[in-house]
């Protein structure tokens, strides 16, 4: 079976040690967690995380059902599939003196990011897009000189049922 | 509502849920729930001397008694004393509440004297645990704890709760019932899933089935004895499944695996379908995975969907609580198993027994044959980890549920003597054996002073042959026999059972094994009975780790001509 990206959204009660235990689940089961995302939700005293995880089919099924055996776990499901929105917020620092300000302007243009701040040599952008987007916009930056990345990691939301 | 502090609470908690004796041992930061205690005579407290057989003890109790068992302990190394306990509990999905006592909740977090995160550490090894930071939670919190640790798949549950919660006061009451969103017990049971299994089963030339613990944890017991009848089957127990169904059974192929009876393991390389229920294909079991049970489909019935696929793909699973789906898939089997493949099991049955040797020899086989029929298979009995676990489960032939008490999936060392004390404070005036090595003996051999102080009625079969036997069998056949570190030297045991003050015997050969174990089963109290064995004898039937099944190493003492089939 190949291995590739999947994205897992799991409710969940917000006690102590929830958090704790979904990552220690698994790096307990050797399962290869790329990012993970916790906040609150439409109900009070619950969390919604977003996971994602890289592995093969029957990784995937075997961390929703351990994930599912969590008592602090209410649902989780698998928002791989195209019936769900994912995105991923990130902020960019780039070198940007004068004669190289205007060509990164461009970018962000196409790329629809937003200019967050600007100094004098440099220039700090933000994006939310899809993840491969966000590799697009890092290679784009580039030639200019990164000083720093930050990215969110990927939440997702089911739009269709 | 009175108000009560939280200390109260624990207790009243603890005499809401049944719970008439608790494991423990005090400390600083469970003062305020010790001096509580002494206002509640109606539960019992062992006091242990070390916190480790706590929680052994409890889960002791557990296994003999299919109850929660309840262990305490202070903060910092009281509680991470608990650790191997509660992770022995958790591999073996046994139902366990686990309180421990925590620095004040305003000093968490502060390195304060005796803190330890053990609501961090436990997170990998409980079912659920808690760290309480409000007295007004601990009611439903506990009420939650003994529900979460006694429902759908069992296991350990801790609470964990700071001195100052225990001191302060709340109106808070017990919830009538215990809901936790989220929380299913059981997966739903699938009406046709049992079609599939029965149809799977009528189409089997060569069915067997392997039956687990799930069978003695959802007192299921019966229903498996129904459906070998009705259809005839052979059922193998795995380890902590043996007393699933009476050994006597002439169904019952005993345990297959690393150290199982040829019969069984042989009967699974060759069957067509394989019936795993309540059980999870561990590797002891399985051997090299792409190599078990080659010519079968497999059908899992088990409580925990996380188990299915785990580790063998599944033709049909039957998920639900065996207490429901067992019953209902006897009601949907229709067929019998076949003459000829009962006439294949039968030779090889016959042709590769677990043998007693007939020479000069004293070796544990022959204690474990003798225990075995002197006590008439009835005994509870406990054991550690080793050789003797192995030679305990192939020829004491458990008869009924509750009744072997070892640690099987975690192997801890240690386990036997007070996993045996836990059972006996359960089920006084009954029989109970701890068989033992001198290895894991040493491990918690202190608890002596504990059954002496409660006259406990519980028997220590010590089986001293002077190694760590099972890891010199290892070096012996799979490191050319270099021994590393394996030879144990013991204390004069005599001397030590008459520090204790308890009743010893010793046992250096063939012909005093009888007479020793019959004095050991009238005399009260604790007795230690010291086997002195031959030093380097081997388990056998053997699969070395990684292997597949069909690399079933037999005794090299089938072999010879002068045989005594155990148990004839």
């Amino acid at each position: 079976m190949s291995t590739r990206l999947h994205t897992i959204s799991a409710l969940v009660h917000n006690e102590s040690g929830t958090l704790n235990r979904l990552s220690s689940l698994f790096r307990r089961r050797m399962f290869s967690l790329s990012s993970m995302n916790a906040g609150d939700c439409e109900q009070e005293g619950l969390a919604r995380v977003t996971m994602v995880v890289e592995g093969d089919d029957g990784d995937l099924r075997q961390a929703v059902r351990q994930l599912n055996k969590l008592i602090d776990v209410i649902e989780v499901e698998d928002l791989s599939g195209n019936d769900s929105v994912q995105r991923e917020l990130a902020f960019f620092q780039v070198n940007a003196g004068v004669e190289s300000r205007r060509s990164i302007l461009e970018i962000a243009q196409v790329m629809h990011c937003d200019v967050v701040h600007l100094e004098p040599e440099s220039i700090t952008l933000q994006a939310t897009a899809e993840p491969s987007r966000i590799d697009q916009v890092v290679a784009l930056l580039e030639p200019f000189g990164i000083t720093q990345i930050v990215r969110s990691g990927l939440v997702a939301i089911r739009v269709k049922n | 509502m009175n108000t009560r502090s939280g200390a109260e609470i624990v207790m009243a908690s603890l005499v809401r849920q049944g719970v008439d004796t608790i494991f423990g041992y005090p400390g600083g930061v469970v003062l305020p729930l010790y001096d509580e205690m002494l206002n509640w005579p109606q539960v019992k407290h062992v006091l242990v001397r070390h916190e480790q057989c706590a929680a052994h003890m409890a889960d002791g109790y557990a296994r003999a008694t299919g109850k929660v068992g309840v262990c305490l302990a202070t903060s910092g190394p009281g509680a991470t004393n608990l650790v191997t306990g509660i992770a022995t509990a958790m591999m073996d999905s046994i139902p366990m509440v686990a309180l421990t006592g925590n620095v004040n909740s305003w000093a968490i977090g502060t390195d304060a004297f005796q803190e330890t995160d053990i609501q961090g550490i436990t997170i990998p090894i409980t079912k659920h645990n808690y760290l309480v930071q409000n007295v007004a939670d601990l009611p439903h919190v506990l009420e939650e704890a003994f529900y979460l640790a006694n429902s759908g798949r069992k296991g350990p549950v801790l609470v964990d709760i700071p001195k100052d919660v225990f001191t302060a006061l709340t109106g808070a009451d017990f919830p009538n019932e215990v809901q936790r969103r989220g929380y299913k017990p059981s997966a739903d049971l699938n009406p046709l899933s049992f079609q599939r299994a029965a149809h799977l089963l009528k189409e089997a030339k060569k069915p067997i089935v392997i039956a687990g613990a799930g069978v003695i944890w959802s007192d299921t017991s019966d229903a498996l004895r129904e459906l070998a009848e009705k259809c005839d089957l052979p059922v193998i127990s795995t380890l902590l499944g043996l007393g699933n169904i009476d050994r006597n059974d002439t169904r019952s192929l005993g345990m297959m695996g690393m150290h199982g009876e040829f019969v069984g393991t042989r009967a699974v390389q060759e069957a067509d379908l394989v019936i795993g229920i309540g059980m999870r294909w561990d590797d002891r079991l399985t051997g090299k995975v792409n190599g078990f049970a080659p010519k079968a489909k497999l059908i899992h019935f088990d409580i925990d969907p996380s188990e299915f696929s785990k580790v063998v793909e599944t033709e049909v699973v039957v998920p639900g609580d065996l207490a429901k789906s067992l019953p209902e898939f006897v009601a949907n089997a229709d067929s019998k198993t076949n003459a000829e493949w009962w006439t294949e099991i039968r030779a090889w049955q016959r042709a590769n027994p677990i043998v007693v040797p007939d020479d000069k020899k004293f070796v544990a086989r022959h204690v474990l044959h003798k225990l075995n029929e002197l006590t008439n298979a009835d005994a509870y009995v406990s054991t550690d980890v080793g050789q003797h676990q192995m030679w305990t489960a192939q020829l004491y032939k458990f008869r009924n549920p509750y009744q072997l008490l070892t640690s099987g999936g975690l192997g801890t060392m240690g386990f036997g003597f007070p996993a045996a004390m836990g059972a006996a404070f359960a089920h006084p005036g009954k029989e109970v054996w701890a068989v033992v090595g001198d290895g894991g003996f040493q491990m918690t051999l202190q608890e002596l002073q504990t059954a002496v102080e409660n006259n406990l009625d519980v028997k220590i079969c010590l089986i001293n042959n002077g190694f760590l036997g099972m890891v010199r069998q290892w070096q012996e056949m799979f490191y050319d026999n270099r021994q590393s570190h394996v030879s144990m030297g013991s204390p004069d045991y005599g001397k030590l059972a008459e520090a204790y003050g308890v009743t010893f015997f010793r046992c250096s050969s063939r012909d005093e094994v009888e007479d020793t174990i019959q004095r050991a089963r009238k005399a009260k109290g604790p007795v230690l009975c010291e086997f002195l064995v031959e030093m380097e004898e081997n388990v056998f039937p053997m699969i070395a780790a990684g292997k597949s099944n069909d690399d079933i190493i037999t005794d090299p003492l089938l072999k010879q001509h002068e045989l005594v089939e155990a148990g004839k």
